[in-house]
C-alpha cells in the first residue's frame, strides 16, 4: 500500500516513515505543506496521513483544496491539539480519522488498515481467499491455516492483489503501490516478488495477463 | 502591641470624651449652684437679721418666748418645711433675750459683728451673722445649718443634671449604635474576604461600602484584577507547554516503537536510537526553554547586579566554541560601547545572549560568520549568509513561533526568551535583514521625554 505522510517535523515523520515501511508500506514522506499538497496527484495513493500544525501551508487548506478537486483517497489527520472542535472541523473537512498527538505507530497502522479496507469495501478484518487468509494489522499470511512467511514486499504485493479482485493489475500499478519514490525499484521486481508468491501460496494465486499484468480472480 | 480595633478605639474615646465633658460641666454647675445657694440665703439672713435689728426689743415681756414657741410649734406641725433658720437675741451682756423657739436657743452669745461666720452649733456647722440693732444695745444673731444649704445645693444640682445625664447616656448610646451599623459593610466585607475561596476572584462588592474605604477595595479589585491576567498567563502558559510537548513526545514514542521494530537490525537499530537520542535531547531543551521562560514571567524581584558584559559574552562564546567549529562558523565579539543595560541579572543576561547565539549558529548555513557587538546601547548578534522572509519577522519574538521548512529542532522558545529577559531589564528587542545578515538587536526604550 502507498501512503503519502505529510508531517514537518522530522522525528516523527522519520519515524512514520520507517516504522510503516518495515511491514511493507510504501510511504512517500514530504515536510512542506505545499509539496505535499502537491504529491497527491503525482502518484497513487492509497491513503494520506496529513498533519495539521503544518508550516507552510496549513492542513486544512490542503484537505479542502483535495477535496475541492474531487480526491477522495482516505486522509488521517494528526494533530496536537486535541480539542473537539478542531476534531469537528478537520472531519468536516473531508478527513476520514483523526489522531491526537502524542498516538503510537500501531494505532496508525490499525486506522490505515481500517481506512483503506473501508476504501476497498471490505469490512471483516481477514480477508479470505480460497485457501490463503490474511490480516492486513498483523501482517500474517496463512495457508490452510498454517502461517506462511512472506517478506514486506510480497505480503504487500498480495495485500493489493486481494483489495483488487478481479482486477487486472498492471506492473507500473503494483510497482507505485509496493515502492515509493525513494525506493530504487529494478525492472523485473514485481515478477520477482510473483514468482516468490506462487511459490509460497500455490501457482494459482495470481494468474498472468498478456501484457497486461497480473489478477486473482474469484 | 496590638491595636484595638478601630470601632472599639473610637467608641472608647467618645465615651471617654463625653464623660470628661459632662463631668467638667458638671463641677462647673455645682461651683455654681453653691455660689447662688449660699448667695441666696445670705441675702435672706441679712434681710431677717435687718428687720430683727430694727425690732424694738426693750418692751419684750416675759410670757412674750413661750407664745412665740407655741406658734412655732403649731406652724411645725402644720408644715414639715424646715428652712433650719435659727435666730437669736442677746443683749450687751449675752443674755439671750428672745429666740425663734429651735435652733437660735443653743446659739452662742459672742461673735464677731456684720459679717458672716461659721459657728459649731449643737455639734452642726451653721452659718451665723450677727448684727447690732439699730438702737446699738442688743445683738441679733441669725444662723442657718450647713447641711441644708449643701442638701439645697444637691438637690438644685440633681434637678439641673439630671436631662444631661439622660442626654449623655443617650449620645453615647447613639454613637454606639452609629459606629456599629457604619462598621457593619466593612465587617462584612471582611468576612466575605475570609471566607473567599482562592479561585474567586470577582470584584469585591463595593455596595454600602463608605467613600473613605473605597480606596482600599478598589486596590483590592485592581489586585485582584492583576492576579487573574496572571493566572491566564500562566493558564495558557501551561497550556501551550504540554501542547508543546506532545510532539516530541509523539516523536520518541513513535521512534521507540521503531527501534523495537529494527532489534534484529543492528545498523538500523543504532541509526534510531541516535534519533531517539536527540529526541530526547530536543524534549529536554524544551522543557529547560519553558522552565527559563516561567521563571521569567514570575519573577517579581529582579536581582541588580553590575553587569561585565565582556566577561559574558566571553563566557558565552566559549560556550559555543566547539559548535561553531563543528559548523565551520566563526564567531566575532566586538564590544567597544556602552550595552543596552549595564545592570541587572547576570545569568539571564547570559542566557538570552546564550539563546542569540545558539539561534544564529543552528539557522546559518556552514561557514557564516556570527557578529556578537556590545556598543552604542545595543547588543546584537548577527550571521552572515542568512535572512528571513520580511513577513516572518515580526512574528519570531512570539512563544512557540516556528516558521514553515525547519530543519533544524528547536522549541519555537529562544526569541521568545530573549525578547522577555530584555523587557525586564527595560529595553526592545527587533530582528531585521541587515547587510551582515539577519541580526537579532536588543536596545534600550527611548524615552518619551
Amino acid at each position: 500500500m502507498r501512503i503519502l505522510l505529510i508531517e514537518d517535523d522530522g522525528l516523527i515523520g522519520d519515524g512514520i516513515k520507517n516504522g510503516l515501511e518495515k511491514p511493507g508500506f510504501a510511504v512517500d514522506w514530504f515536510s512542506d505543506g505545499n509539496e505535499g499538497h502537491e504529491a497527491l496527484f503525482q502518484a497513487e495513493y492509497d491513503a494520506v496521513i496529513l498533519d495539521l500544525g503544518l508550516p507552510g501551508r496549513d492542513g486544512l487548506s490542503i484537505l479542502k483544496d483535495w477535496r475541492n478537486r474531487g480526491r477522495s483517497e482516505p486522509v488521517l489527520i494528526l494533530t496536537a491539539r486535541g480539542d473537539v472542535d478542531e476534531r469537528v472541523a478537520g472531519l468536516n473537512s473531508g478527513a476520514d480519522d483523526y489522531l491526537g498527538k502524542p498516538f503510537s505507530l500501531k494505532e496508525v497502522q490499525a486506522r490505515l488498515n481500517a481506512l483503506i479496507r473501508r476504501k476497498n469495501g471490505v469490512s471483516a478484518p481477514e480477508i479470505v481467499y480460497r485457501n490463503v487468509t490474511f490480516n492486513p494489522q498483523s501482517r500474517k499470511t496463512f495457508l490452510n491455516g498454517r502461517e506462511v512467511a512472506l517478506s514486506p514486499k510480497e505480503t504487500a504485493l498480495l495485500e493489493a492483489l486481494l483489495f483488487n479482485r478481479n482486477k487486472v493489475l498492471s506492473k507500473e500499478i503494483l510497482e507505485n503501490k509496493l515502492y515509493s519514490w525513494d525506493d530504487e525499484v529494478s525492472s523485473n521486481a514485481v515478477e520477482v516478488h510473483v514468482h516468490h508468491l506462487r511459490k509460497k501460496l500455490g501457482k494459482d494465486i495470481v494468474k498472468t495477463v498478456n501484457k497486461l499484468g497480473y489478477i486473482t480472480e474469484d | 502591641m496590638k491595636k484595638l480595633n478601630l470601632r472599639l478605639r473610637l467608641t472608647v474615646f467618645f465615651i471617654v470624651i463625653s464623660v470628661a465633658v459632662f463631668a467638667t460641666a458638671g463641677i462647673l454647675s455645682w461651683t455654681e449652684c453653691r455660689e447662688k445657694v449660699d448667695e441666696f440665703f445670705d441675702t435672706y439672713q441679712i434681710a431677717l437679721a435687718r428687720r430683727l435689728s430694727t425690732a424694738n426689743w426693750e418692751q419684750i415681756a416675759p410670757g412674750m418666748q413661750e407664745i412665740s414657741d407655741g406658734l412655732v410649734k403649731d406652724i411645725r406641725n402644720a408644715d414639715d418645711e424646715d428652712d433650719a433658720v435659727g435666730f437669736a437675741v442677746f443683749n450687751s451682756e449675752g443674755r439671750r433675750i428672745f429666740h425663734d423657739g429651735e435652733n437660735g436657743r443653743d446659739f452662742h452669745p459672742f461673735g464677731r459683728t456684720g459679717s458672716f461666720g461659721t459657728e459649731d452649733v449643737d455639734e452642726e456647722d451653721w452659718r451665723v451673722i450677727r448684727m447690732m440693732t439699730t438702737d446699738g444695745k442688743y445683738i441679733v444673731a441669725v444662723g442657718q445649718e450647713l447641711d441644708y444649704r449643701r442638701e439645697v445645693t444637691e438637690d438644685m444640682f440633681e434637678e439641673f443634671m439630671a436631662p444631661w445625664g439622660i442626654g449623655l447616656i443617650v449620645l453615647l448610646t447613639a454613637i454606639i449604635v452609629m459606629l456599629t451599623l457604619e462598621f457593619t459593610p466593612l465587617k462584612r466585607l471582611a468576612a466575605d474576604l475570609k471566607k473567599r475561596p482562592a479561585e474567586d476572584l470577582s470584584p469585591l462588592d463595593e455596595a454600602n461600602i463608605p467613600d473613605e474605604v473605597r480606596p482600599l477595595t478598589d486596590a483590592v479589585n485592581g489586585l485582584f484584577k492583576r492576579i487573574e491576567r496572571m493566572l491566564q498567563r500562566e493558564r495558557s502558559f501551561i497550556a501551550d507547554s504540554a501542547h508543546e510537548l506532545r510532539s516530541p513526545l509523539t516523536a520518541l514514542k513513535v521512534q521507540l516503537e521503531v527501534a523495537r521494530m529494527n532489534e534484529d537490525d543492528p545498523k538500523k537499530l543504532d541509526d534510531t536510537l541516535r534519533k531517539l537520542e536527540r529526541g530526547i535531547d530536543r524534549a529536554a531543551h524544551l522543557v529547560e526553554q519553558l522552565l527559563a521562560l516561567s521563571r521569567i514571567d514570575s519573577s517579581f524581584e529582579r536581582e541588580h547586579a553590575p553587569l561585565d558584559w565582556r566577561e559574558i559574552v566571553a563566557q558565552v562564546t566559549d560556550e559555543y566554541a566547539r559548535s561553531a567549529r563543528e559548523k565551520e562558523a566563526v564567531i566575532r565579539e566586538d564590544i567597544s560601547g556602552p550595552p543596552p543595560f549595564s545592570e541587572g541579572n547576570p545569568v539571564w543576561a547570559a542566557l538570552m545572549l546564550r539563546n542569540l547565539v545558539d539561534n544564529a549558529l543552528k539557522y546559518s548555513p556552514a561557514g557564516s560568520e556570527i557578529s556578537i557587538s556590545v556598543k552604542d546601547g545595543k547588543l546584537a548578534v548577527c550571521n552572515s549568509n542568512t535572512a528571513v522572509p520580511e513577513e516572518r519577522l515580526k512574528h519570531l519574538c512570539e512563544r512557540f513561533y516556528r516558521p514553515s521548512g525547519q530543519k533544524t529542532d528547536g522549541s519555537g522558545l529562544g526569541l521568545a526568551i530573549v525578547s522577555e529577559i530584555a523587557a525586564v531589564h527595560g529595553c526592545c528587542t527587533d530582528c531585521a535583514n541587515t547587510p551582515n545578515g539577519f541580526c537579532v538587536t536588543v536596545y534600550r526604550k527611548k524615552n518619551l521625554s
